[in-house]
């Protein structure tokens, strides 16, 4: 890991991808509803051509919803890929190994920061959440 | 002639209409002393296969007139050089052969005739003149041997490839349902690994054949650039500027709906350059610029995409809005956001409302890109990067709740109006020809909002899995060749969609699965019979406590819908108004429970309707505010428990 990260603020909170599984950051824009799909999938959104899912990160995390979102961080994971929906992004900051204590299942850990928490997005477990899981 | 399909005389015609127009050009050439080196070989091709094909499709008189053309030519092969004296019968002869292709009688023996006397004519041929046709450079060179044809081709209609790919997009389709199924379980295990590969070689394949369907449809850009040159020079001319205008690499293969999607693009690049970039003479010499401007048009392959470039030597943008792009933005995004239309004052050059923006969204929507740089007083440079090629579908758009879906041509027999249902023991049909057929309301199948229907709703007849079904929508747009898109790993899952189709305007539609909407569950056209459990709305700005109340009553059988705060309850009610009862917090951010509560008392639709207060306020203060609001009952959230939600829910409902 760099230690690079896309920081971003979500319902007030701070979290972060690693720069490793970014692709790239873009606006919000127009998304189309899936119905049927998981509660915190909002919708596809058309970026130049290829389509993504956009997952509202306020829903994963259970954090209320204060702020609209504004913002889309694509993501990716082996061979998926998504659009984060975030309220806005700060910036790409190094971050110092996320050791403190977290309980979220969807966070690697968080970084101390400048006396603030960033939780730091494991993007294989929101994906694996968000994912319907076939029947056996 | 012969009862063939008309088809394949037209073909026929076609093809000999060609080879003629090459015999002539070849002829020509040979008339003005400078035959191709293969002159004689290219005619007696021509002529040899012209023969063939008019025996086949049996037109005798082409066939003869062939025939005896083809043996003259045989006579001089050997000669090396062209005869000059052949130019002029030879050249009548193509014309009767022409008429005779088209059908005409009686235009062969003239011919034969013409041909008899060139065969005499061929065993004294003058060398002097033979010498004079020579090419200069083919003196000391052996007689050109005959090649065979290595890039050899068959001509079909655009409707045949079509509608091979339209087979070939199903099969893919009717694929991905076989992998859903096998996800889903239906009884196999999936992790057996050699369904697993043979999934995977099956995509293998079917990628491969929609590969050589889709490069069947690929046409050379120049067949959209041909009447450029005469459009750019009138348009220069009309505007007192003149142009140079270059056209390369224009020979590159595309998709047609790609070359139909950039044509006006491409139109609209071009015309800029005259309508804002190349000054008129007197500015350009004062700059140091040729008095002509110049334009280019290149095309140029890169990977699997088209670049294509226009550019000028023109004024180029302000070094004011180059300053804009100092903050890392693109020159593209800042002059589409600048609502730049390439012009100041609107005209017949530039046109109006097809702004940069418009531009931008419509390559994007393709697949491709928009690229500009430039230098003020320099010039401006456009470069369009587009994909080779698509993988396409036709569906039929229809609207529902507002949002766009697709549903696959081939499975959608016709659109009608419903005016009045027919309706039986809780199932709902429409009658279509003396025949009843089940309506599904394509808002129910897939639990999207959707207004109450109007009286005059559209259903789509579907066929599908051996059932037909009339599916009820907002509306039914149009039929549309679209990009199919996968939903991606995380969505792949959800039931009932085949893929995403990017539309026209960038927006996207979901591809309804015909399967699921013909076969889906019986209660989607249920009325009455046996009512549908209440549908309850959760109002919490907690996750936890929405997921909480919605398991609940998950499990007790109702249906349930949640929002984060009053606002976004009222637009639930918009969405769907059939909601019968609200479960709703005190304090949430931006409308509370009690501002939520006085709004649907304020509704006289919604004045009876039940709502329950969950909220973590317990005293008496507040019992009474949830009481004067219009609450039917309060929870506070310290006493609460599963029994006293549903008991108080089944309570209310009840009445």
């Amino acid at each position: 890991m760099t230690g690079l990260h896309v920081c971003v603020r979500v319902a007030d909170e701070d979290y972060a991808f690693s720069v490793d599984a970014v692709i790239e950051v873009a606006d919000m824009g127009e998304i189309t509803p899936v119905p049927g799909a998981h509660e915190a999938v909002l919708g596809l959104r058309n970026l130049r051509g290829n389509v993504f899912a956009v997952v509202d990160l306020a829903v994963v995390l259970h954090l209320a919803d204060t702020e609209p979102r504004e913002r889309i961080v694509v993501a990716e994971e082996g061979v998926r890929r998504a659009a984060f929906a975030v309220d806005s992004v700060v910036g790409v900051e190094k971050l110092p190994e996320p050791g403190e204590d977290v309980e979220s299942p969807h966070l690697v850990g968080a970084a101390l920061i400048g006396g603030a928490l960033v939780g730091v997005i494991d993007v294989k477990s929101v994906f694996d959440c968000v994912q319907p899981t076939p029947i056996r | 002639m012969s009862d063939l399909d008309p088809e394949i005389f037209e073909i026929f015609r076609e093809e000999s209409a060609e080879r003629l127009d090459r015999m002539v050009e070849v002829l020509l050439a040979a008339e003005s002393g400078q035959p191709p080196e293969d002159a004689l070989d290219s005619l007696f091709r021509d002529a040899h296969s012209i023969k063939g094909s008019a025996g086949m499709v049996g037109i005798h008189e082409a066939q003869a007139i062939a025939h005896a053309l083809e043996d003259i030519l045989e006579g001089v092969r050997g000669l090396d050089v062209f005869p000059r004296q052949f130019t002029n019968p030879l050249l009548r002869v193509t014309d009767a052969l022409r008429r005779a292709v088209a059908g005409e009688t009686d235009v062969a023996s003239s011919a034969l005739r013409e041909l008899a006397a060139c065969a005499s004519a061929g065993n004294e041929v003058n060398p002097d003149e033979s010498d004079a046709a020579r090419p200069p450079l083919a003196t000391d060179q052996p007689a050109p041997v005959r090649k065979p044809s290595v890039d050899r081709s068959i001509r079909t209609s655009v409707v045949k490839v079509d509608r091979l790919l339209d087979a070939v997009g199903e099969t893919v389709l009717q694929s991905r349902r076989l992998e859903h199924l096998l996800g889903n379980g239906a009884g196999v295990d999936r992790g057996d690994e050699r369904i697993e590969e043979e999934l995977g070689r099956n995509e293998i394949l079917l990628d491969a054949l929609q590969e050589s369907v889709i490069q069947m449809r690929t046409m050379p850009l120049s067949t959209i650039t041909g009447s450029l040159p005469r459009a750019m020079r009138d348009l220069a001319t009309s505007r007192g500027i003149e142009i140079d205008l270059r056209i390369s690499g224009v020979d590159i293969q595309l998709d047609r709906v790609i070359l139909d999607g950039i044509s006006e693009t491409i139109n609209h690049l071009l015309r800029n350059t005259v309508a804002h970039g190349i000054e008129p003479a007197e500015e350009r010499t004062r700059a140091g610029k040729p008095e002509r401007g110049r334009v280019e048009l290149r095309a140029e392959q890169r990977g699997s995409r088209v670049a294509i470039v226009v550019t000028d030597d023109g004024r180029g943008v302000t070094a004011e809005l180059l300053g804009l792009t100092r903050d890392g933005r693109s020159l593209a995004g800042v002059l589409a956001e600048a609502g730049f239309s390439t012009t100041e004052q609107v005209d017949d050059v530039s046109g109006r409302g097809v702004g940069l923006d418009a531009v931008r969204t419509h390559i994007e929507s393709l697949g491709g890109e928009l690229e500009i740089h430039s230098e003020p007083g320099r010039g401006t440079t456009v470069t369009l990067t587009v994909p080779l090629t698509l993988a396409l579908l036709r569906i039929l758009l229809l609207t529902c709740g507002g949002q766009s879906f697709g549903l696959p041509l081939t499975s959608v027999e016709e659109a009608v109006t419903v005016t009045t249902t027919l309706s039986l023991n809780g199932r709902e049909a429409i009658e279509l020809r003396g025949h009843s057929i089940q309506l599904v309301d394509l808002a129910e199948i897939i639990d999207a909002g959707a207004p109450d229907l109007t009286d005059t709703a559209q259903a789509v007849i579907v066929a599908s899995s051996g059932r037909r079904v009339a599916v009820l929508c907002d509306r039914v747009v149009e039929e549309q060749e679209v990009v199919v898109k996968s939903l991606g790993p995380l969505l792949e899952g959800v039931s009932g969609y085949l893929g995403a189709a990017i539309l026209g305007d960038g927006g996207i539609a979901l591809i309804l699965d015909p399967a699921f909407v013909a076969t889906a569950r019986p209660h989607a056209a249920v009325v009455t019979a046996a009512p549908l459990p209440a549908k309850v709305l959760v109002v919490d700005d907690q996750f936890t406590v929405r997921e909480l109340q919605r398991s609940i009553l998950e499990a007790a059988g109702y249906r349930v819908k949640t929002a984060c705060d009053g606002h976004e309850a009222l637009t639930c009610f918009k969405a769907d108004p059939k909601i019968g009862l609200v479960v709703t917090d005190i304090d949430m951010p931006k409308m509370g429970g009690i501002e939520l509560l006085r709004t649907l008392r304020d509704d006289p639709a919604q004045s009876s309707l039940p709502v329950v207060v969950v909220s973590a306020r317990g005293d008496e203060e507040d019992r009474r505010q949830g009481a004067d609001a219009g609450a039917d009952a309060y929870i506070v959230k310290g006493d609460f428990s599963q029994q006293t939600l549903l008991d108080t829910v089944q309570r209310l409902l009840a009445k």
